[in-house]
């Protein structure tokens, strides 16, 4: 039951997201994401007294809600850019987008998944809609470091839905795609950093040199 | 004992620039310890062809003839690449172009790119699979954005950001499979275990998870539409990657996609896959014909070409039957060696012209005959004529599907190739020919630089006249495997 007040917790973290038109602000709601997805495994750990998913939760606090957060203020403080996160679609539509999302998520679990019987539906439908926004999150929204976000909550959707519907991956697995998350937003910050440099911004839709 | 040599080799080579500091050393090493590869890839494969079922180890790596042929691809290329990196690399460092710092990070990152791909190839579990692949575009990412230039950077952050979401849309569908396996009482990702129980798994979530496979993995695969990545990270990334990139990394991909298709075969029938395979096929050759003919930028028309051939494989996968496999997996290993060799003409021409623009490039046969000679015979070779290899594996795939009645496919199949046929060679031999620039330096090509001609042209000569048995063998046996039996 407490699992999944955790989990609307993320849903709503996710309204926060598209919401947001600050980068400061995505960034919180993103750390708060985050916050939710670690209380949620730790509780599981708690209950099923599993050593190796104690250590997941453990990674997941350290990478995902105290060194990515971190990390992404320190680029933002660093590279001088300005506040606005220059929105193609708008905050009301935005939200709005996110509820339909949902819903389709919602249409999605209770065709294909037997909800109920080994899978929990409510994780189910929230994993799927948390990884949509994900997507939508890094094609409607101007600076580069929405991109990053957008990824890194699409990975949150996958560990929820992995949770979902087999109990988890596989302890080897969880840390390879851990260390590949880590290294990849370390990559994309340096890239980050480099864009700024060469063309003074970091507006991905003034990227278009490379055509045809 | 020939897998832990393979994937030890480059890790110990990534070890190399750390104590050497001449690069040129640092190359001629490297390139030595991918000849060294050649023949356990080989005796590996071998093995596999004679000895009937896979290896295992720890239940964690898998290696059966499918997965030792494609490591044998990727033996081929990394040998050609690391002999063409020496010269090219010492070069760039010699004109200041890159620091002495930046070539040696250059090997390291050669080594970890060939070894995430190793690794890919040789993994039973289906989610370290996932988590080498993204490997792969991790560590080719700082090879894509090495000059550091705007375009270059560009072409990195978008060859990253598609790729991880592509890959991300991977791992659900990874997961899915997962589910379906969990379902049927097994808890595991190992591939074995899921192609062991995949008659009791519940095709309809297969099949919803192989499409979710085939965008995330065909992302990287550069399949059409989602190949947009492609052309900018192939035409900006350093030529010997360019290589590395087009030959075997969309390999790596396709393999993914073979495994999870193996599966899906079994348990819901090959119809299901070999539609989405011909579809994807087809839909590839058209688009990248259409670029082929508008590309100004030699690289850019290599890449394109990339997605053409992607998408030959792709049709002789969905044809499937024995010929149609056969024909694709050695499409496989045909391309990887025309097109690296072709990407090394290309960098052989930006060196000395300082541009990739054909509207500007003329008379390579007289600044540099050796390579005027390859490119234009590359480029026939590439676009599928006699005597080379790749006529063969085409003929075999448009063979199989005209046995099979898909004339339609046949049809279309034959207008794309002829499309690209004409617009690569009309562009390369606009380049090879007509009168050399005035005044232009001529940096000439070195000893390694010629051998890594001369080993890729003698394999696509010799398959193009006789397959020998040997490797007839590895084929069979790489074949049945995809086809399950």
């Amino acid at each position: 039951m407490q699992i999944d007040i955790f989990l609307f917790g993320m849903l709503i973290a996710n309204f926060l997201m598209v919401a947001a038109k600050r980068i400061s602000a995505l960034i919180n709601g993103f750390c708060l994401q985050a916050l939710l997805l670690f209380l949620a495994t730790l509780i599981l750990a708690i209950r099923s007294k599993n050593i190796e998913l104690y250590i997941v939760a453990f990674l997941l606090f350290l990478l995902k809600v105290v060194l990515v957060p971190y990390f992404l203020r320190r680029i933002v403080k660093r590279i001088k850019v300005e506040e606005n996160l220059g929105l193609f679609v708008n905050s009301a539509l935005s939200l709005f987008l996110v509820l339909i999302f949902t819903y389709m998520a919602y249409l999605f679990a209770s065709t294909f998944m037997p909800v109920g019987e080994s899978v929990n539906g409510i994780s189910c439908v929230i994993s799927l809609s948390v990884m949509m926004t994900g997507v939508f999150m890094m094609i409607s929204r101007i600076k580069a470091l929405t991109q990053i976000i957008g990824l890194l909550v699409i990975e949150n959707g996958l560990f929820v839905f992995a949770a979902a519907v087999s109990g988890g991956m596989p302890f080897i697995v969880e840390i390879a795609i851990f260390f590949d998350v880590f290294v990849c937003v370390i990559i994309l910050g340096i890239f980050v950093y480099r864009i700024n440099r060469l063309f003074t911004h970091i507006d991905v839709n003034k990227l278009r040199n490379l055509k045809g | 004992m020939q897998l832990f040599y393979i994937l030890a080799l480059p890790l110990l080579l990534m070890l190399v620039p750390v104590f050497i500091k001449n690069n040129r050393v640092i190359g001629i090493i490297n390139a030595v310890g991918y000849f060294s590869l050649l023949l356990p890839a080989l005796t590996l494969a071998r093995n596999l062809a004679s000895g009937g079922s896979g290896i295992s180890f720890f239940n964690f790596f898998y290696v059966d003839s499918l997965s030792a042929f494609f490591i044998l691809t990727t033996a081929v290329v990394g040998f050609a690449s690391s002999l063409y990196s020496i010269d090219y690399i010492a070069k760039e460092t010699a004109h200041g172009v890159i620091s002495g710092k930046k070539a040696k990070i250059y090997y390291a990152l050669f080594n970890l790119f060939l070894f995430s791909m190793f690794f890919a190839l040789t993994v039973n579990n289906l989610g370290m699979l996932w988590a080498a692949i993204e490997m792969t575009t991790l560590a080719s990412a700082f090879l894509v954005g090495f000059y550091n230039t705007g375009e270059s950077v560009e072409a990195a952050w978008k060859y990253i950001i598609i790729c991880s979401v592509g890959i991300a849309i991977a791992l659900f569908g990874t997961i899915l499979f997962y589910y379906a396996l969990s379902g049927s009482g097994t808890n595991s990702l190992n591939w074995t275990d899921m192609a062991m129980a995949a008659k009791k798994l519940d095709p309809r979530v297969l099949k919803i998870a192989f499409l979710f496979i085939l965008v995330g993995y065909g992302t990287k695969a550069g399949v059409a539409p989602m190949h947009t990545w492609l052309p900018d990270a192939h035409s900006q990334a350093l030529t010997p990657i360019s290589a590395l990139l087009s030959a075997v990394l969309l390999k790596t991909a396709l393999y993914a996609i073979l495994r999870f298709a193996i599966i899906v075969n079994k348990c819901a029938g090959e119809q299901y896959c070999g539609n989405l395979f011909i579809f994807f096929g087809l839909l590839s050759l058209g688009i990248s014909a259409g670029f082929v003919i508008l590309q100004k930028d030699i690289k850019r028309l290599l890449a394109y070409s990339s997605i053409e051939h992607i998408g030959v494989v792709l049709v002789g996968f969905g044809i499937s039957g024995v010929l149609g496999i056969y024909g694709a997996l050695m499409h496989v290993f045909n391309h990887a060696a025309a097109k690296s060799l072709m990407f090394f003409c290309a960098g052989n021409i930006l060196k000395n012209y300082k541009t990739t623009n054909m509207n500007v490039i003329r008379g390579l046969g007289k600044v540099l005959p050796f390579t005027g000679v390859v490119a234009i015979l590359g480029a026939f070779a590439l676009s599928g004529s006699p005597p080379f290899s790749l006529f063969i594996s085409e003929i075999m795939i448009l063979a199989a599907a005209f046995s099979k009645g898909s004339y339609i496919v046949c049809a279309l199949f034959i207008i794309f190739l002829s499309v690209a046929f004409a617009a690569i060679v009309y562009n390369l031999s606009r380049v090879v020919f007509g009168k050399k620039p005035e005044g232009m330096v001529v940096e000439g090509e070195a000893l390694s630089t010629k051998l890594a001609f001369v080993f890729l042209f003698v394999l696509i000569c010799v398959l193009g006249v006789k397959i020998p048995a040997f490797f007839n063998d590895i084929l069979t046996a790489a074949g049945k495997v995809v086809s399950g039996a």
